[in-house]
């Protein structure tokens, strides 16, 4: 059953944005897709669609968010907040081609109109400053230090004019050590029409949304314009979470997973051991049942009655699960079935809404569409002088070449040596694999390093990408709190490109890196050796002088050069005269 | 002036050898004390984080029929399933694991070293932390053969049943890494080097997966299937590093107080906590710590700055394999809460009893002092060196006879000092520096033979190659001492300054190794002591050189070597392919020390006292 992949799924999602940017009153459009994922995980997306303007004092457009981009003249807003790391081995192809996800923390990135370089800082900041507030996170810390310019990863998605293409400054942050947690989650809902209240947002729930295995919430703000010339602003609020099926349903029984009961356990009875007080534990091969009301804590509440009138296309919950499995829903939403795995439902305004799935053995998955690069990035090497990082980056397809831009956002501290960066593939580099290098070296204290590198990977190889650092020492002032937990280093950014068109189309985060630097010890003995150190120095280099120091008269020295010679007699003429001087004055 | 003109007297140029003797006695007495309660410690948790044995475990019931099966697997495979390289347990392992949904690696590893292959194949697996980021991880690790060469059953079946139990707690902070490594020696080794990519292809395949910075690593080393009675904590990195304190520490408190476990250290099986056993204990951590091998499969992490142990089951007792899973998954919590990386407690110190320990502070002087009298020493012949030969004759002749009345001579003189310049003893003669500097260079650089040698024979050839190197020991001062007086004439100068030179040089050697490998450095410097005691002045009777000569050749490093033979009841051979071993996979350092810095004082120490008979000859 390979009807369905990801981009034909994506189209239809992406059906109500069309309506919605047809009707103008209808400006506000919400859907969620869940979609059951190998080893009894599923994939829960949300996602809200507000389109507004500046001006407008009615629209579903968020008024705080838009006084920020107008103040900050951002023209082009990426917020991303993510915490875990997507398994595209286990789950496949990330979800909206990866646009929504952003690496592990906060990562964001806009296109400031300024007209220089300066004015775009300062834009940038004030930008940083007011969504600091906003989302109650950290944004603020994304100083001159760890933001860049990207050349080659990003492209603006919105319409802009090519007059103010120009003019736009696209600047990127990232903060890989914020944790994301519940107070970021409150003000993205409140950016909701229906304030998660009614409608789909009624399921987010802190305890649940920080429970997944990962989890995703972003903004993307951008401007769209109608043929007619008719701009708007269009912001589209995701959340993606991966929920562990077993794990979600067992909060419920017991918050302690306690060994069950040996009754409970299935055993291979076909051990020779078997039977007695031994148990080979058979893995668990069925679809664990489950409802929306179990794995969120509530059912839906109704639909957000501000949310677009649904049609057939735009419909409110998608289910996406294999065609034998049953599927139960409560009364009064109305089914459409789009495709045997594409199951999609309109909810009742005032009737709760809850989907339960019934067991299902032996499991059955969808297929699962690879997606087109999977990377890991470690760091390699040990001690506190220098270290070096690997990215594995493997191409699955078995007949296309995947070209990319590899983008690493590091520290100035972390100085890496560009004469080192190597591709290889099984330990050769046959010239062809980088295609193309941007580098903008580290500044200290000042700025991070931003290296970019346009790759290429055949079908079916793997590029083990290389380059060596070198740790900086920093000034006591400058470690954290918890400075023994090392320095967490962005993920690194890989956006594949279409051949022809040379677009960025998916992105990849990697996880980030834990870097650990010569680290003072910040305690009282450390002060203590310290001085006791330099007494201990002063007193051996003194001794030590005293020792194999000669004291010899400088009239004593025998022999010598010409210059001592003349400089003793000048000395001994000199002691003369004032010893002949002085006689008559103490007679 | 007055310091310099007391420093340069003969007055104190003779207490220095009494200073030296008061320094080594002063170095071995500390040490000796060190196990009385005023000067040892408690132990107690510097990092409030770890919280050991705050937690409920609930590891047993059921897991322990899991457990059960486990084992018998296991016992089914047997000893041999890693040993002969065909993947047989490596396979079967990464079965059970993929069962549970892990994450499964595999790494072949091959070494070939003094003439002997040890290959295996290595198994492991990552269980993500939900939410977890991948930055940071933790070890629980089996080895398939424990280091006494049996199967480690229960120990290899309880690390497969934790992960079957771990993964279903949310609570993980950092990912845990299950691995099963094919031996206690090379495997760790392999894995690890190849989780920082230090490894050598193809001889090392590289790890197809892996997870962030490890932040503390435990070992189960359980080879029965019954009982035991206490858990011996085992601690030895390589090279003599020492994991953080507060690791063992909490393995302590979580097995003694939580479990109720008896903890153990360093094969005192019994321990009353006085004095004897204190030291006993003490005495043997500092020869593990001194030779420097790797004493668990713990041991090769050590060096990449992981803090880990090994918690082997001791003994028939009624504490089972819930007991000990249990107490690792207790510790498994507290390392979960770790914030940072281990480093409030202390990476220099030395255990004497499993709550009683010495830090560097106290323990260090000890051998400091040992490795200054050296250095005293050398100070002292070199102010000798430089004063005229007349002089000399007559501090001689003090020596031999009246005493008394030289004595308030040379009071007198130094009295005097400040006010008379033209004093004798102030004129410096030249010395004759290149010729014994050369000569001490040499005898260093020599060591390089043994070294290379004892580090590259075939395994066949060990034992055999020793005693031939041994017979050479014994005559080879006498032979270089032959050579070096025919061919160069040298003086009585010459060997003042070759023995000079030679014991600054084994000061500064042993004053920086005492920071690093204290233990190492303390054994060495007791060894040699007595060479700062050798006079290098030709005027004796042939007696006391053949004396002074059979003393030196009770104190070789080939005699250490036997005597590390004997206190591990193992042939030579096998030590000494331990050693080959070490420096070819481990990467220890400790022969270095041996034949470089030790053997060649030794040497030296032997070429002075044949001098004698030379000279005199």
């Amino acid at each position: 059953m390979r009807l369905l992949s990801w981009p034909s799924i994506t189209q239809l999602l992406l059906a109500p944005l069309v309506v919605a940017s047809a009707s103008e009153y209808n400006d506000y459009s919400e859907n969620l897709l869940l979609k059951s994922l190998p080893g009894n995980s599923v994939l829960a997306s949300f996602r809200f669609v507000s389109n507004g303007t500046f001006d407008s004092h009615h629209s579903v457009f968020p008024r705080s968010l838009a006084q920020i981009l107008q103040q900050s003249q951002t023209k082009e807003l990426h917020l991303k907040f993510t915490l875990g790391r997507w398994d595209a081995e286990q789950w496949g192809r990330q979800i909206w081609d990866g646009r929504t996800a952003g690496g592990t923390g906060v990562e964001l990135w806009a296109w400031v109109e300024a007209a220089d370089d300066s004015e775009a800082d300062a834009r940038w900041t004030t930008l940083n400053n007011a969504l600091s507030g906003l989302f109650c996170a950290s944004l603020n810390f994304i100083d001159s230090t760890r933001t860049i310019r990207p050349v080659m990863s990003f492209q603006p998605d919105g319409h802009h004019s090519p007059e103010r293409l120009e003019r736009l400054h696209l600047l990127h942050g990232t903060l890989p050590r914020e944790p994301v947690c519940t107070e970021n989650l409150t003000p993205f809902l409140k950016l909701l029409p229906c304030k998660g209240k009614a409608g789909i947002s009624s399921l987010l729930d802190g305890h649940r949304l920080f429970d997944a295995q990962w989890q995703s919430m972003s903004i993307d703000v951008k401007p769209v314009c109608e043929e007619s010339g008719k701009c708007q602003l269009q912001m589209e609020q995701t959340v993606d979470m991966v929920l562990d099926v077993e794990r979600s349903l067992g909060k419920k029984d017991s918050p302690v997973p306690k060994p069950p009961p040996i009754e409970h356990l299935s055993c291979d009875q076909e051990k020779p051991y078997a039977g007695g007080d031994s148990c080979f534990p058979l893995s668990g091969v069925t679809d664990l049942p489950w409802s929306l009301s179990e794995m969120f804590g509530r059912p839906i509440r109704g639909s957000c009655p501000l949310a677009v009138v649904p049609t057939e296309e735009a419909t409110h919950v998608c289910v996406n699960i294999a065609e034998q499995r049953s599927i139960f829903v409560s009364q009064g939403s109305e089914e459409r079935k789009k495709s045997p795995e594409l199951r999609c439902f309109i909810l009742n305004e005032n009737l709760d809404f809850d989907i339960i799935l019934p067991e299902l053995s032996p499991s059955t998955n969808i297929p699962l569409t690879p997606p087109p690069l999977y990377a890991s990035r470690s760091l390699t090497g040990h001690g506190q002088e220098r270290g070096g990082i690997q990215a594995v980056l493997n191409n699955p397809s078995s007949n296309s070449t995947v070209e990319f831009v590899y983008l690493e956002s590091l520290p100035w501290f972390m100085k890496p040596y560009l004469h080192t960066l190597s591709a290889t593939i099984s330990g050769k580099d046959d010239g062809n694999i980088i295609q193309d290098i941007y580098y903008r070296p580290a500044l200290d204290r000042k700025r991070g390093t931003q290296l970019e590198v346009r790759l290429r990977v055949p079908p079916r190889e793997t590029v083990l990408l290389n380059y060596e650092f070198d740790k900086a020492v920093l000034r006591y002032t400058e470690y954290p709190p918890d400075a023994n937990r090392g320095f967490d280093i962005a993920p690194a950014i890989i956006s594949i490109l279409d051949p022809t068109s040379q677009k960025s189309t998916f992105s990849i985060r990697t996880t980030s890196l834990l870097l650990s630097l010569p680290t003072p010890d910040f305690s009282m003995p450390y002060n203590v050796i310290i001085l006791t150190s330099t007494v201990m120095a002063l007193a051996f280099g003194s001794i030590f002088n005293i020792l194999v120091r000669r004291f010899v008269g400088a009239d004593e020295v025998l022999g010598g050069g010409l210059v001592s010679k003349i400089r003793g007699r000048i000395m001994a003429l000199v002691a003369n005269r004032r010893a002949g001087g002085d006689k008559p004055k103490t007679e | 002036m007055s310091i310099l003109t007391s420093l340069r007297s003969t007055r104190i140029l003779k207490f220095l050898p009494l200073v030296s003797a008061l320094c080594i006695l002063v170095g071995i007495t500390w040490l000796l004390l060190l196990p009385l309660d005023d000067y040892s410690r408690r132990t107690y948790i510097s990092e409030n984080a770890l919280l050991p044995g705050q937690v409920h475990t609930y590891f047993g019931g059921s897991e322990q029929d899991v457990f059960r099966a486990y084992r018998h697997e296991v016992t089914a495979l047997g000893k041999n399933a890693s040993a002969d390289g065909s993947g047989v347990m490596a396979e079967k392992i990464r079965g059970i694991f993929e069962a549970f949904g892990l994450k499964v690696g595999k790494q072949k590893f091959e070494y070939t070293t003094a003439g002997g292959v040890y290959a295996g194949e290595n198994v492991y697996a990552v269980l993500q932390a939900p939410r977890g980021d991948a930055t940071e991880a933790l070890v629980l690790c089996a080895a398939w053969i424990n280091t006494e060469g049996e199967l480690n059953e229960s120990g290899v079946a309880l690390v497969l049943a934790l992960a079957r139990y771990l993964k279903r707690w949310s609570l993980w902070s950092k990912d845990i890494i299950f691995l099963i490594t094919s031996d206690s020696r090379a495997g760790p080794q392999a894995w690890v080097d190849a989780y920082h990519d230090l490894h050598t292809p193809p001889a090392v395949t590289s790890l197809p997966l892996k997870s962030g910075a490890i932040q503390g690593v435990v070992v189960v080393d359980y080879p029965t299937s019954r009982g035991f009675e206490s858990l011996h904590i085992v601690y030895d990195g390589i090279n003599g590093q020492l994991p953080n304190l507060d690791l063992i520490n909490t393995a302590v408190r979580i097995a003694s107080g939580q479990m109720g476990i008896r903890t153990t250290l360093q094969e005192m099986w019994s321990h009353d906590n006085e004095y004897k056993d204190r030291l006993r204990t003490m005495l043997r951590g500092m020869v593990n710590q001194g030779l420097g091998h790797a004493s668990g499969p713990h041991s090769s992490f050590i060096p990449y700055h992981i803090d880990a142990i090994t918690l082997q089951a001791y003994g028939d007792g009624w504490h089972d394999e819930v007991t000990l899973g249990r107490t690792v998954e207790s510790l498994f919590r507290s390392l979960n809460n770790l914030l940072e990386h281990f480093h409030q407690s202390f990476f220099f110190y030395l255990l004497m009893a499993e709550r009683r320990f010495v830090s560097i502070g106290t323990y260090l002087p000890s051998a400091m002092l040992i490795a200054v009298n050296f250095t005293i020493a050398a100070i002292g012949l070199w102010l000798k060196s430089g004063r005229l030969n007349d002089k000399e004759d007559e501090d001689n002749k003090s020596n031999d006879g009246k005493g008394s009345e030289e004595k308030e001579g040379l009071l007198k003189s130094g009295e005097k000092a400040p006010s008379a310049d033209e004093q004798p003893d102030l004129v410096s003669e030249e010395r004759p520096l290149l010729l014994s500097m050369a000569f001490v260079v040499a005898i260093h650089f020599l060591g390089f033979i043994p070294l290379y040698l004892f580090n590259n024979l075939d395994e066949k050839n060990f034992t055999r190659a020793f005693y031939v190197f041994t017979l050479l020991n014994i005559a080879l001062p006498s032979v270089l001492c032959a050579i070096f007086t025919k061919s160069f004439a040298p003086t009585s100068l010459h060997f003042t300054l070759i023995k000079c030179f030679s014991l600054l040089l084994l000061g500064m050697f042993l004053s920086a190794l005492a920071t690093l490998n204290f233990s190492l450095s303390f054994l060495i410097g007791v060894f040699a002591s007595p060479i700062t005691f050798i006079n290098p002045t030709p005027k004796r009777k042939w007696t006391v050189g053949a004396a002074w000569m059979a003393l030196l050749q009770g104190l070789t490093p080939t005699t250490a070597l036997v005597g590390v033979a004997l206190y591990w009841g193992e042939p030579l051979s096998e030590i000494l392919k331990e050693a080959a071993f070490g420096w070819r996979v481990w990467g220890m350092w400790t022969q270095v020390v041996v034949w470089c810095v030790w053997w060649p004082a030794w040497i030296i120490a032997g070429v002075l006292v044949a001098g004698s008979w030379a000279v005199e000859a």
